[in-house]
């Protein structure tokens, strides 16, 4: 099969890539620390809050937080991922290529896995971390594997997304424009830092709006499978969503790649 | 046995722009074929319909074989593209770059590692191949980026503008290797220039393009000869303006019935005399010019060159347009105020 092997040659040049820029290892690991550290501690007085809340009685912020901390990463993560695919175009890497017999689909696929491994390997980071700092994850260690596969499937919908872009606009202005426009609100429009829900801390408006954002169906799954258990109607919701958010995001980029690069 | 033959190959732009109008042209296998013309010509056009970046909106061509709208998976592997902009990535190693495209053309792992070798030592890269591109001068980068459309050793290369922006000794570097690959490795070259000593020096033939169309072709030598005789390049003045119009509007009414005056041309604020003997036609032109007391600025005399073709067809130098950015647009203005 070209296509697997055009996807793991590819693969492993953009992972290769990106662990010979040192800032970006530094900053990629260092960044979720501090959100974990100055999170917590600037809303540290919010958990005793949580009391009132059913499901989170004796719940720290850190331990609300944590699970918010991974999809944050994930999201701002993979949305950048179409910056590579820029630097492609830019550098005419991507025309280059084009003219050879490569696989077309290997091209997009091989930047979404790639951007998918640095995730795990950022998640994995977050967990431990949040152990070390207390975190009880009480699915333990099937319950990250679990977390791992709903935050790929959001990660793999914003790599796409963020790919198609790249494509669609071939410069790095209105990308960095679309992703600063939509990271951060949609980390405000979902459960992420507040809890949702009817006895949660998110104005009314907020938590209709959240239940279209699939960050939102992230956090709720993992946060489950960290602080509950599996909760099987919000999993499988979290699943379905996202499976159907990483479709739309890979449809985008496919069309996009179509469209745009021949 | 021919390795590209278009017919009617046409591509337009949005903006009913016919970056490539209707053109026809055959290279024949082991040539270099030279595709000559100033920046915006519609070269670059006609190599990515060629190599099936792009589908031309009529027309077609054969390539190695095969139409470019039926079978473009097939050409893709029979061919190597080299393209204007230094495609290698920076944060890989030489080695890295070459391998990646050894499996794009599906070769085998031992036959990758086999060819690596055989291309660093052929574009004179040995010793750098586990060096971060990054750290290669621009010279090292085009010769990298040469190679990896070498890599599986296609029939055919398309090289876009090899040696644009790289300094005079790496540029002869360049052409030898290019005349290098042809006549030693018997590879068909197409190659798109705006510089006419590359052309003149590499090309078995040559089609000079202008507003996406070919004005001319044949080998440089047949090119040059349809010129015929000398040229006297006529400069009133440094600057262009009024004055000089009118100069060379009187200096071209004194020469024009003089028998010894083959055409006249006027160019970018020069006037081209055409003439069967320089040597002798220049002093006589100075008389008849003294005599209207026209003041010459500098007289040169040379053998035509492949400019001379161009500015015959057209009007214009091409080395006047070099560095100059003029867009489709204007030179269709001025074309058409003509």
């Amino acid at each position: 099969m070209y296509l697997l092997n055009d996807i793991r040659v590819q693969v492993i040049r953009h992972l290769k890539t990106l662990f010979r820029i040192r800032v970006w290892i530094f900053i990629s690991l260092v960044q979720p620390i501090i959100w974990l550290v100055l999170f917590t501690q600037v809303f540290d007085s919010l958990g005793q809050s949580f009391a009132i809340i059913p499901g989170l009685e004796g719940v720290s912020y850190l331990q609300f937080f944590a699970p918010g901390v991974v999809v944050m990463t994930v999201l701002f993560g993979s949305a950048w991922a179409g910056m590579g695919m820029l630097q492609d175009i830019d550098m005419g890497i991507l025309s280059k290529m084009l003219a050879t017999p490569v696989t077309r689909a290997s091209i997009i696929t091989s930047r979404v896995l790639a951007s998918m491994v640095m995730l795990v390997i950022q998640a994995l980071i977050i967990f431990t971390i949040a152990v070390i700092m207390g975190v009880d994850i009480v699915t333990g260690v099937p319950g990250v594997l679990f977390s791992i596969v709903i935050i790929c499937l959001l990660g793999l919908g914003f790599a796409a997304f963020s790919n198609g872009l790249a494509l669609l606009f071939r410069r790095p202005e209105p990308l960095m424009g679309v992703i600063n426009f939509i990271a951060l609100p949609t980390v405000f429009m979902s459960s992420t830092m507040m809890p949702g829900g009817p006895d949660g801390f998110l104005p009314g408006w907020l938590d209709t709006v959240r239940q279209f954002n699939p960050v939102d169906y992230a956090v709720v799954g993992v946060r489950d499978l960290v602080l509950s258990g599996y909760i099987w109607s919000d999993l499988w919701r979290a699943i379905l969503i996202l499976a159907a958010w990483a479709t739309a995001g890979i449809v985008f980029g496919t069309l996009m790649f179509r469209a745009k690069a021949e | 046995m021919s390795v590209i033959e278009t017919s009617q190959l046409t591509k337009v732009f949005p903006g009913n722009i016919r970056a490539v109008d209707s053109i026809d042209f055959e290279v024949k296998a082991g040539e270099i074929f030279g595709f000559l013309g100033p920046n915006g010509a519609g070269k670059t056009t006609t190599i990515k319909m060629l190599n099936t970046l792009i589908r031309p909106t009529s027309g077609t061509a054969v390539v190695t074989g095969f139409d470019i709208l039926k079978n473009p998976a097939v050409i893709r592997k029979n061919i190597g593209y080299v393209a204007q902009d230094v495609g290698v990535d920076e944060y890989a190693t030489g080695r890295e770059n070459l391998t990646l495209y050894g499996h794009f053309y599906r070769l085998d792992g031992r036959t990758i590692k086999q060819r690596v070798k055989e291309i660093f030592e052929l574009v004179d890269l040995a010793g750098f191949e586990d060096k971060r591109v990054s750290t290669y001068s621009g010279g090292m980068r085009k010769r990298l980026d040469i190679a990896m459309g070498l890599i599986h050793q296609p029939q055919l290369i398309f090289l876009d503008e090899p040696t644009v922006g790289l300094d005079p000794q790496t540029r002869t570097h360049i052409w030898d290797y290019i005349h290098n690959l042809a006549k030693v490795m018997g590879v068909t070259i197409f190659l798109t220039t705006h510089y006419m000593e590359e052309a003149d020096h590499l090309a078995d033939r040559i089609a000079i393009i202008d507003l996406g169309k070919i004005i001319a072709m044949g080998t440089p030598n047949e090119l040059k000869e349809a010129i015929g005789g000398d040229v006297i390049i006529l400069t009133p003045c440094e600057t262009g303006d009024e004055q000089c119009d009118e100069f060379i509007r009187k200096t071209q009414s004194v020469l024009a019935d003089k028998p010894f005056v083959l055409r006249t041309q006027p160019a970018d604020g020069e006037l081209a005399v055409y003439v069967n003997k320089g040597e002798s036609a220049a002093p006589n032109i100075m008389r008849l010019l003294a005599k209207e007391g026209i003041e010459v600025e500098s007289l040169s005399v040379s053998r035509p060159s492949l400019d001379d073709v161009f500015l015959k067809y057209t009007g214009r130098t091409i080395r006047a347009q070099e560095g100059t950015a003029t867009t489709y647009a204007q030179i269709k203005r001025k074309r058409d105020r003509r």
